[in-house]
């Protein structure tokens, strides 16, 4: 009988540095590292964006202060999930783009820009914007990043425990975001109540479930 | 039928699967009722056909599919271009028949490269 231990050799030969084990594997369990981490990129790409774009949703909430505190909330993890996920794309042996244009024009989610067209001087024309105009773009990007995170947790669930925890926690943090636009269009639009269940973070974009496991003191 | 009733109307949807195609299926055809008002793919899912899509918004392109048959409704899509049409091109999570319509699904990367080819998203910034 063999003195050999049974996980002390595999595909990737002893001292080879041109493989990781990490990747292959997650390969050797039916999940595809390369695409995986390609849409990882996507993802993040759309985190990226929705944090700029929350950033000025956020400010064209006028005198909407509650508003703005879960913008703010929403906003902060989103750059959270950003942060969280970069590290493992290098680990995959992917990168970012070098350009960020290629970087939001791959981003898995639309843009979501303010709902207003621009004006004459090209400023946004804000005279018939209204709060739940921006509500709602800001809950259909919660709804988008929902389905991405779930064809994530979907492609690594038994494959790759690493990239499932993450995505599995980025999902809590957006299912939690979908439930507060959920109650604030609710009440704003509709009139009715509809409670998410929860409330506003105990500091802005506390990402409780995100930011409780760094994956790097950067993140 | 009238436009005028396209709010009421109900149509064939046949959604042909390749069989070179990474779908559950692969190689099969089948055919589904959708409503004018219903994207196909959800009335797919409901149907208990599962078709690829991620964003569902009509941006990101998971969704593709040719159109071999029939017209459909693109108007919600965030990001769907002229030349898409006019390559045949669709994106199912957002699209609404408008007739009896036959897709073949799975054209992610055909439309990828398609998009590349015209200078739009996400073409080039992908491949």
């Amino acid at each position: 009988m063999s003195d050999r231990k049974q996980h002390a050799a595999g595909s990737v030969e002893p001292g080879d540095t041109s493989k990781r084990v990490g990747a292959e594997v997650i390969r050797e369990r039916g999940c595809d590292p390369e695409e995986l981490r390609e849409k990882l990129v996507d993802a993040v790409g759309a985190e990226f964006t929705t944090y700029y774009y929350y950033t000025n949703l956020r400010m064209h909430l006028a005198g909407e202060e509650d508003y703005k505190e879960i913008t703010e909330d929403a906003r902060l993890e989103d750059r959270a999930h950003f942060e969280l996920v970069v590290p493992r794309i290098y680990e995959l042996e992917g990168s970012l783009p070098n350009d960020i244009r290629d970087f939001a024009d791959r981003a898995s989610c639309p843009d979501a820009e303010v709902p207003t067209p621009m004006d004459d001087d090209g400023c946004l024309d804000t005279s018939e914007l209204e709060v739940e105009d921006i509500l709602e773009v800001l809950l259909e990007a919660e709804r988008c990043a929902i389905r991405t995170w779930s064809e994530i947790c979907d492609m690594t669930r038994g494959a790759d425990p690493r990239t499932y925890d993450m995505a599995q926690r980025i999902l809590n943090e957006e299912m939690d975001h979908e439930a507060w636009f959920i109650e604030l269009l609710s009440k704003e639009r509709d009139g009715e109540i509809n409670p998410a269940g929860h409330f506003a973070r105990g500091e802005p974009g506390d990402a409780p479930y995100t930011k409780n496991t760094p994956f790097n003191d950067s993140a | 039928m009238a436009d005028a009733d396209a709010d009421a109307d109900v149509w064939d949807v046949t959604i042909e699967i390749p069989a070179e195609a990474d779908i559950e299926g692969a190689g099969e055809t089948h055919t589904i009722r959708v409503g004018s008002d219903e994207y196909i793919l959800a009335a797919a899912r409901e149907q208990g056909l599962w078709v690829p899509a991620d964003c569902q918004q009509g941006w990101c392109i998971a969704c593709a599919a040719t159109i071999v048959e029939g017209d459909v409704d693109h108007s919600d899509a965030k990001r769907y271009y002229s030349e898409d049409a006019e390559a045949d091109f669709a994106l199912i999570c957002t699209a609404k028949p408008r007739s009896d319509v036959t897709l073949e699904v799975g054209k992610y990367e055909e439309l990828l490269r398609h998009r590349a080819d015209t200078d739009r998203p996400p073409g080039r910034s992908k491949l």
